[in-house]
């Protein structure tokens, strides 16, 4: 039995078209995946219909057999709260803040016209969806929930009236690989038991192509292709799907080429940061314990780990851009200054380039402006025509087009963003890039150019790298080496491969695992 | 187009009160012997004249520039001070920016109105006094919102990036903080202008404001209130002058906290 199908369906917003007639199907129990980069129009396309979007829906589409197109909102929204639930990518701004769970999990059921449930049903619904400790959790805040347990609530939340389609706007994007592959696996098998249809908007068409039946590629509001996921994954007939499906790292492709690698360039040992423990308690919380790196001239290192782990804690610490508390980082022979000593050209020979592109931007600042300032701290004394060719000569590098220097961040796209972050680290000769996260907030497609660019660089220019990220896979594309980082302590270290192949913690089986 | 329009109605009224007294022909501190209490139109006084015999459009236009002048000022001095005192607490965070705020928690707490009638009882009247006791209460809010933004804006990626960059603090602070905030600052600004005149009007009203014969809007609404029953156009004009700057002021500066704040 078909639950949902849509035939010919546009999205118009503002009266332009940005979905050009979609036609799927999706019968009980299976899943259609929705595919394609940011700016597609595959959220657009699932929210439209129910009235959740500015978007205005045409063409047909048609829920257990109710047109959605062209129904009034107070029929839309009785269609929600019965019939479909949402889940979505950012699970902490899906949830009420002022709201416990329990709050929030019985104004759910109340939404779909049941009574009010019993706690005991609650605890049932959480436990459900993989929660522990479920009815203590019932009386928390959202806040206090790690970024897995609140999509899980979010889950809950969207189950809790037996929906016969759940829509899933990138479930998994705002979380870690071993939290991805756990959630996806939670969704396939309360899709199992309840029958239920569901539409999984993603990026990344390799990760979802194993949870979907069918697949439907989306590219500029048309559909590119369509048709059964594993055959769609295993021969694409269109460029762009095969574009989409290469561009995301997988364990099992081949080693990529990596540069040779020098003396030891930066040394850290005994590193330690606490943190002053949130609200009213006192003490402090341990994010990093006890940590030691060392990266070679022209070598790469992966610091990976789950969420919360301390990576970036301890990345930043290293770079001198976060607070540390104790340890001892020597930089080509010589100890690295405090934070607050450090001069422009200590600065210079050591760059980060973070995970939001767009906010590591100052949004008032010209393009050029922002490569140019680690040079204008540098050279203060450079004129204003060689710093406009070293400019010219970054954006060069980076595979941009000069003419966007006169542009302000809020008009560049994510790729464009985050390559303009590049070459201002790159403009000031670096030794080191420290890149924190730098490809996750990207589409897979873009994140794919980024690496390969990343990757390009480190070879001409012999650049050392220190790469924080919960990904494996990505790593892989990169780098020489890596450090497993859990709770705030490296508990692996070995060269990519040897690691790769052989796990012997069970946090890197896990990380192993989610990025097979 | 909305934020526009009460702040040109506003810039007309200032305009207005800057050019017009060069323009009529009567001084506002002149009195006019043969037309006391003249209704408007009555012995070429457009809106009358007061219970003196002063043209009343004269003193309006001169009321209006000084309560204008005033506000204009007071929240300068509020923008200057507030953005100041707030930016390096914001910016230091721990114990400096605990104890600056704790200081304005103190000044907030301080009965305003009872300090300036203090002051006043001590050092006698003046314009200069108005303005002390004006200023020290209007920065107060200033410090706070902006603490908040610098809090936020300190922790942005491009903050970071900016210290990567190699500059110093206070080039981050000034070149990437404060004009980041600037849009919050000003919406503010723009809220803190009609409670100045409505203190400035208010103190003028209770006989502690500007002396005569110098005037401002205050003192005219309360020589017109006086007169109320046998003359009321001598509250029309200056009371529906202040109701315009008041109101557009507000709409506006709430207007543009809305744009900043969403």
């Amino acid at each position: 039995m078909t639950v949902f199908a849509a035939e010919g369906l546009t999205v118009d917003i503002g009266g332009r078209r940005i979905v050009h007639g979609i036609d799927c199907a999706i019968p009980a129990g299976r899943c259609l995946a929705l595919v394609g980069e940011s700016g597609s129009g595959k959220s657009q396309s699932c929210f439209a219909p129910f009235g959740l979007s500015v978007g205005v829906a045409g063409g047909s589409a048609i829920l257990n057999g109710e047109q959605l197109v062209g129904a009034s909102e107070a029929r839309l929204r009785r269609l929600r709260g019965r019939d479909v639930g949402f889940v979505f990518q950012q699970p902490l701004t899906a949830l009420t803040p002022h709201l416990t769970v329990g709050k929030m999990l019985s104004e759910a059921w109340r939404q779909a016209g049941a009574p009010r449930p019993g706690r005991a049903e609650m605890v049932a619904a959480l436990e459900r969806v993989g929660i522990e400790q479920a009815a203590d959790r019932l009386d928390q805040y959202p806040h206090r929930l790690s970024g897995g347990q609140r999509q899980r609530v979010a889950i809950a939340m969207a189950i809790a009236h037996r929906p016969k389609l759940l829509v899933a706007d990138e479930p998994t994007t705002a979380l870690d690989a071993v939290l991805r592959a756990d959630m996806m696996r939670l969704l396939d098998r309360l899709r199992a038991e309840e029958g239920m249809a569901m539409l999984l908007v993603s990026h990344d068409l390799a990760s979802v192509a194993d949870h979907a039946d069918e697949a439907l590629v989306l590219r500029d509001g048309r559909m590119i292709e369509a048709g059964p996921a594993p055959m769609l994954l295993r021969a694409p007939t269109s460029d762009y799907a095969r574009a989409l499906i290469a561009a995301s790292p997988r364990l099992t492709d081949p080693p990529p080429p990596l540069g040779p690698v020098g003396p030891p360039l930066i040394e850290a040992s005994g590193v330690s940061v606490s943190f002053e423990r949130p609200g009213w308690r006192r003490g402090r919380v341990t994010a990093v314990d006890d940590a030691a790196l060392t990266i070679a001239e022209g070598e790469a290192l992966a610091l990976v780990g789950r969420s919360g782990s301390g990576k970036s804690t301890l990345g930043r610490a290293i770079a001198r851009l976060g607070p540390i508390d104790a340890g001892a980082v020597r930089f080509a022979g010589a100890p690295l200054p405090d934070r607050k000593a450090m001069r422009p050209a200590d600065r210079a020979a050591l760059q980060p380039v973070f995970q939001d592109p767009i906010a590591s931007l100052d949004p008032l600042w010209r393009v050029a402006d922002v490569i140019a300032e680690p040079l204008r701290n540098l050279q203060p004394d450079l004129d204003a025509a060689a710093v406009a060719a070293k400019v010219a000569a970054a954006l060069a590098e980076v595979d941009l087009d000069p003419a966007l220097a006169d542009r302000r961040p809020a008009a560049l796209s994510g790729g464009q963003a985050q390559r303009i972050a590049i070459a201002r680290a790159l403009i000031a000769s670096p030794k080191m890039l420290l890149l924190d996260e730098a490809t996750s907030a990207l589409d897979t497609l873009v994140a794919g150019t980024v690496l390969d660019l990343l990757g390009r660089l480190q070879r001409t220019r012999g650049l050392s790298i220190l790469m924080i990220t919960h990904d494996l896979a990505v790593a892989r594309r990169l780098c020489h080496r890596v450090a497993v980082i859990d709770a705030g302590r490296i508990i692996e270290e070995g060269p990519m491969e040897a690691v790769i192949s052989a796990p012997r913690h069970t946090v890197t089986q896990k990380l192993v695992a989610a990025s097979a | 187009m909305r934020l526009s329009l009460p702040l040109c109605l506003v810039a007309l009224i200032a305009l207005t009160a800057l050019l017009g007294p060069f323009l009529i022909h009567w001084p506002y501190d002149a009195i006019d012997w043969n037309a006391v209490r003249a209704e408007p139109f009555a012995a070429g006084h457009v809106m009358g004249t007061d219970s003196v015999g002063r043209d009343l459009l004269a003193r309006t236009l001169v009321g209006t520039r000084v309560t204008l002048g005033v506000a204009t000022a007071a929240a300068l001095v509020a923008l200057i001070v507030g953005v100041a005192w707030g930016a390096v607490g914001g910016w230091c965070g721990g114990r400096i920016d605990e104890a600056m705020m704790r200081i304005v928690d103190a000044l907030y707490a301080l009965p305003f109105m009872f300090v300036v009638i203090l002051l006043m009882v001590v050092f006698g009247r003046s314009i200069l006094l108005v303005f002390i006791g004006i200023g020290l209460v209007e920065w107060l809010t200033m410090a706070r919102v902006v603490r908040g933004q610098v809090l936020t804006l300190k922790n942005r990626p491009f903050a970071l990036a900016a210290e990567a960059a190699g500059a110093r603090p206070f080039a981050i602070v000034a070149r990437h903080i404060l004009p980041n905030l600037a849009g919050v600052a000003i919406a503010y600004l723009l809220l803190t202008v009609p409670q100045v005149v409505m203190i400035e009007s208010f103190l003028s009203f209770l006989g502690l404001g500007v002396q005569e014969p110098m005037t401002s809007l205050g003192i005219l609404i309360k020589d017109g209130a006086d007169d109320m029953d046998v003359a009321p156009h001598a509250l029309f004009l200056p009371g529906m002058v202040l109701i315009a700057i008041l109101v557009c002021l507000t709409i506006a500066g709430e207007k543009l906290r809305d744009r900043m704040t969403a």
